[in-house]
């Protein structure tokens, strides 16, 4: 260990040197205190936080990862090219004690500029929020500044799934003979009977059940929010839909009943309802369909409600520590790519592979579309080219690889008061930094043992 | 020739050139304008930052205004608008040049954002946002283009006056709420805004100017020509902005095509009819809300503004003067209503001589002007058929209009009352007259003072009738003096009673 922390601390001494640590310090700061004085906000307390968490942990992680990049290629391609590693290399110390001993120190960076600028962020949101009225803090700490955990009704995928096989199976007794696409023929029945779990005619009401199962306990009275989302069958006039809403069971559970609202179809809606739970935890959530026309409630998103889970501070560290991870994985990538490259090249072959990974909802897109050549409008037809014979099965394997880093979003719910469990952390630290670093580390540690570093002085 | 002194030669060369050109650019960009050579505008009033942003940024703004364009639908797929006016900002900031730009990204925010919120404040913030897009940063760098001041128009007169979002009463109330702090309670002076004497006028005249970047001698001139108007109200504004869109449009005829113009002129008309209908604002002090009234004294120039809208759009003069004709029709009963039966009987005569072969009343082919009278049109307008001899049917109209006298009273529209009041003892007059002598025994109608004395009581009843406040106004109104005690009840409280 003592020889990784001698490396480590040669990186940091680099760093200072080439005063990077300063620039990239000062930068952050810059970040963190400049942007809320020039974006442009909603109006509100709410939205001004969101926008404050997205803008500086967005420049944060951005800035945080190029630097973290320029600095992994740098740090050991610069000095392969400057032959100093030549002094290092002959010291009692394995490549690979080199090569963690660099990871390690940049990160230990990393840990120390994050820590910086990530308590800076918070300092300042929680400075601000103390300066605002009651009521607004109030709103903020319930729905921003908070780790909302979620529940939804129980799935009825079973049911449907049954069901669906059931009639299926009716179809074809019924229809010997049938030669249509049985697949298609089954989506559609499965449609069909989704349908008479999502959707609410005029003039009536449905039911929900959500068990919040352990978490009941503490909930008592705490505010609950209820995340709603439908889709309408038919255009109105103002653009919204009447309804109303009921939590609890009528002389079982307290009640609690909504206004009459006006709520525009197609987007999520969120509001703050009573904790009227029964005794083994379950919310009974009842809309009456005040219009003309019928109401869908998706079953995937249709309903859902939000409780309090923990925490912004915790929330705010365990979402410090995914982008942490993606910074390990961005230092492991440099490091790997500098090991067998020059700076230039490696900065280049590093920073493309940033681009790609950015920009995977266009290959998302091809994979889903499972073609090139995109979708043709006019002809209403998907276009097809022999490269996608090889290029979708690729892209498939390059999105799943992407994903592993990809799909998690510390930002996102930090600023809509989504809670980032321990496990979702431990999934990130596993995912990005075990798996994926620890791949880029072991090609880098073996392309970096293998390499004959007194070759590599160009012509200098 | 030594280094040092070429050196010095060539910046002075440099700043000589540079002071040349200061004074060629002025020339050279309105030269650009005038042949119409580049479709990028030189910027006028941008922020040292834009300015900057787009000389650097050159033809790349386009990309990244596409980018942060499809951030922006992104982010509303999945309805997280707390970045859409910083996006919008950019965006725009980006094509600042670009007016559908503007007008699509203060759309959004005005009708597709704001319905996307259930509680109304949010809704008005957004509403909020769009008009300030195109108020305070589109007409900034687009002083000319008449697509602006339309829009503009249309969200006052649309979103903001119409009723079709549900939350349209509260936009009202709050715009009012918001003008009342720039033009005090009642009828504005706007002379005060022009010339201000005192430190609240001058503060109130730089709310106007700086704020919400009007010019009270232009709304003066507006005044006059389209008004009177309630500024408080949304139409008002809609007229103000389509009437400085003519009158840029004016400025700069070769950038304006004749549609431009027929819009803008639609957007007044139309507003002023809404103005004609609801023009009127009164705070109800029983509800501590506003209610509205027809705006009566505005007739003549709504009328006159049908008449050349049809002369300015031969295309659709059909339509434009069937629209004249019905208001005309209204705003003859309206007049009737609030007791001003001269200009009532000016406006039918006009009415009659304008369209003499179309009929006054739907569905009723015979109802041309020479057939009817006016009071019998002014009847039939309010739902009491004329020939109606059903006693309970006009018993309870004429009940009605009293009771709407007597609410008009406690109100304190006098002209509405004693005209309810004139329309009751009309429809009695109207009915007895057409019954037989020897039939009013049986199926006459009550004296009118009878009807009357009944439905004032009613009103005037504690427990079914108008809440206390409004009782004793209208006791002090009708010298009727203090309401009797009622007598002491073994459990109720009489406060109580009369708090409900």
């Amino acid at each position: 260990m003592q020889r990784l922390f001698a490396i480590a601390w040669l990186t940091w001494k680099a760093a200072f040197r080439f005063r990077l640590f300063l620039v990239v310090a000062v930068l952050l700061l810059g970040a963190v205190v400049g942007l809320p004085l020039l974006i442009k906000d909603d109006g509100t307390a709410r939205g001004f936080t969101q926008i404050l968490l997205t803008y500086t942990l967005g420049s944060i992680t951005a800035l945080l990862g190029l630097s973290t990049l320029w600095l992994s290629c740098g740090t050991l391609a610069r000095d392969v090219e400057d032959c100093q590693i030549q002094m290092v290399a002959v010291k009692p110390i394995a490549r690979w004690q080199i090569w963690l001993g660099k990871w390690l120190g940049i990160m230990s960076l990393n840990a120390a500029l994050l820590a910086l600028s990530g308590g800076s962020v918070y300092a300042l949101i929680q400075w601000r929020a103390d300066r605002l009225p009651q009521k607004e803090q109030e709103i903020l700490r319930n729905e921003v500044m908070v780790a909302r955990g979620s529940a939804r009704p129980e799935s009825y995928e079973k049911e449907i799934n049954a069901e669906t096989d059931q009639q299926l199976k009716e179809s074809l007794e019924k229809n010997p003979g049938l030669k249509a696409d049985l697949k298609e023929v089954r989506q559609q029945i499965r449609e069909n009977i989704k349908a008479d779990y999502q959707l609410v005619p005029p003039g009536w009401p449905r039911e929900w059940k959500i068990n919040v199962g352990l978490t009941r306990q503490s909930l008592q009275g705490k505010p609950l929010y209820l995340r709603i989302k439908f889709n309408a069958v038919d255009k109105s006039a103002s653009g919204t839909y009447r309804g109303i809403w009921r939590v609890g069971v009528p002389r079982q559970t307290p009640l609690w009943v909504s206004e009459e609202m006006s709520l525009a179809p197609d987007t999520f809606h969120e509001f703050k309802i009573e904790p009227c739970l029964d005794d083994k935890g379950v919310l009974t959530v009842g809309f009456g369909n005040l219009n003309n026309t019928t109401l869908l409630f998706p079953l995937e998103d249709g309903v859902e409600v939000l409780y309090p889970g923990g925490s912004f501070g915790l929330n705010f560290i365990r979402g410090l520590g995914i982008i942490f991870c993606w910074m390990a994985l961005l230092a492991a990538l440099g490091l790997a790519a500098a090991s067998f490259l020059s700076f230039p090249v490696a900065a280049f072959l590093s920073l493309g592979v940033l681009t790609l990974a950015l920009s995977s909802s266009t290959i998302a897109n091809a994979v889903s579309e499972g073609t090139l050549m995109g979708y043709n409008e006019e002809t209403n037809k998907l276009g097809h080219s022999t490269m996608d014979l090889i290029a979708i099965p690729v892209f498939r394997v390059v999105l799943r690889v992407i994903n592993l880093a990809k799909n998690f979003s510390p930002i996102d719910s930090l600023s809509t008061g989504r809670s980032i469990s321990w496990t979702d952390l431990g999934l990130a630290f596993a995912q990005i930094v075990l798996l994926l670093g620890g791949l880029l580390a072991a090609f880098g540690i073996i392309a970096f043992t293998r390499r004959e570093l007194a070759t590599a002085q160009g012509n200098q | 020739m030594s280094a040092g002194l070429r050196k010095v030669l060539l910046v002075l060369l440099a700043t000589a050139l540079l002071v040349g050109v200061s004074f060629c650019q002025r020339s050279l960009n309105r030269d650009r304008d005038r042949l119409d050579l580049t479709r990028v505008e030189h910027l006028e009033n941008a922020p040292p930052a834009l300015a900057f942003t787009t000389l650097a940024l050159g033809g790349f703004r386009g990309l990244i205004s596409n980018a942060l364009w499809m951030r922006a639908t992104d982010l509303q797929d999945d309805d997280k608008f707390f970045e859409m006016v910083q996006l919008a900002d950019w965006i725009t900031k980006l094509e600042p040049h670009f007016v559908h730009v503007w007008l699509v990204q203060a759309w959004n925010m005005a009708y597709n954002i704001s319905v996307k919120f259930k509680d109304f404040p949010d809704r008005w913030r957004w509403v909020k946002a769009g008009l300030e897009l195109l108020r305070d940063d589109g007409l900034r760098f687009n002083p000319n283009e008449t697509l602006i001041y339309r829009e503009l128009a249309w969200f006052f007169q649309h979103k903001i006056g119409e009723n079709l979002d549900d939350a349209n009463m509260y936009y009202k109330a709050q715009w009012a709420k918001e003008m009342t702090t720039v033009f005090g309670p009642g009828t504005p002076n706007l002379d005060e805004l022009i010339h201000p004497q005192t430190a609240d006028q001058t503060n109130r005249a730089n709310l106007l100017v700086q704020k919400y970047k009007m010019d009270p001698q232009f709304m003066k001139e507006v005044d006059e020509k389209y008004g009177p108007l309630e500024w408080r109200l949304p139409e008002a504004h809609a007229i103000y902005w389509g009437a400085l869109g003519l009158k840029r449009a004016a400025e700069n005829p070769t950038k304006v095509t004749p549609d431009d113009l027929i819009t803008l002129r639609r957007i007044i008309y139309q507003s002023m009819q809404l103005d004609f209908h609801r023009g009127r604002l009164f705070k109800d002090p029983y509800a501590d809300r506003f209610e509205f009234g027809p705006n009566l004294d505005i007739i003549p120039k709504v009328s006159e503004s049908y008449l050349q809208s049809a002369k300015d759009d031969p295309k659709n003069a059909d339509h434009i003067l069937k629209a004249h004709r019905n208001f005309l029709r209204t705003a003859i009963y309206f007049l009737y209503e609030h007791n001003r039966l001269a200009e009532s009987a000016y406006w039918y005569k006009y009415l009659c001589e304008q369209y003499p072969d179309r009929p006054l009343l739907d569905g009723r082919g015979n109802s041309i002007p020479r057939n009817l009278t006016l009071a019998e049109y002014v009847l039939s307008q309010i739902g009491v058929d004329v020939n109606e001899t059903s006693h309970d049917k006009v018993t309870s109209a004429i009940e009605g209009m009293l009771r709407n006298a007597y609410y008009s009273l406690v109100m304190n529209h006098v002209d509405q009352y004693e005209g309810y009041k004139a329309l009751a003892r009309r429809t009695w007059e109207v009915y007895q007259s057409k019954m037989p002598k020897e039939s009013l025994a049986r199926v006459g109608l009550s004296p009118l003072e009878d009807i009357d004395r009944e439905v004032l009581h009613r009103f005037l009843d504690p427990q079914e009738g108008v809440p206390w406040e409004q009782r004793a106004m209208l006791r002090t109104k009708l010298g009727l003096g203090p309401e009797p005690a009622v007598p002491a009840t073994t459990n109720t409280p009489t406060a109580r009673a009369e708090s409900k």
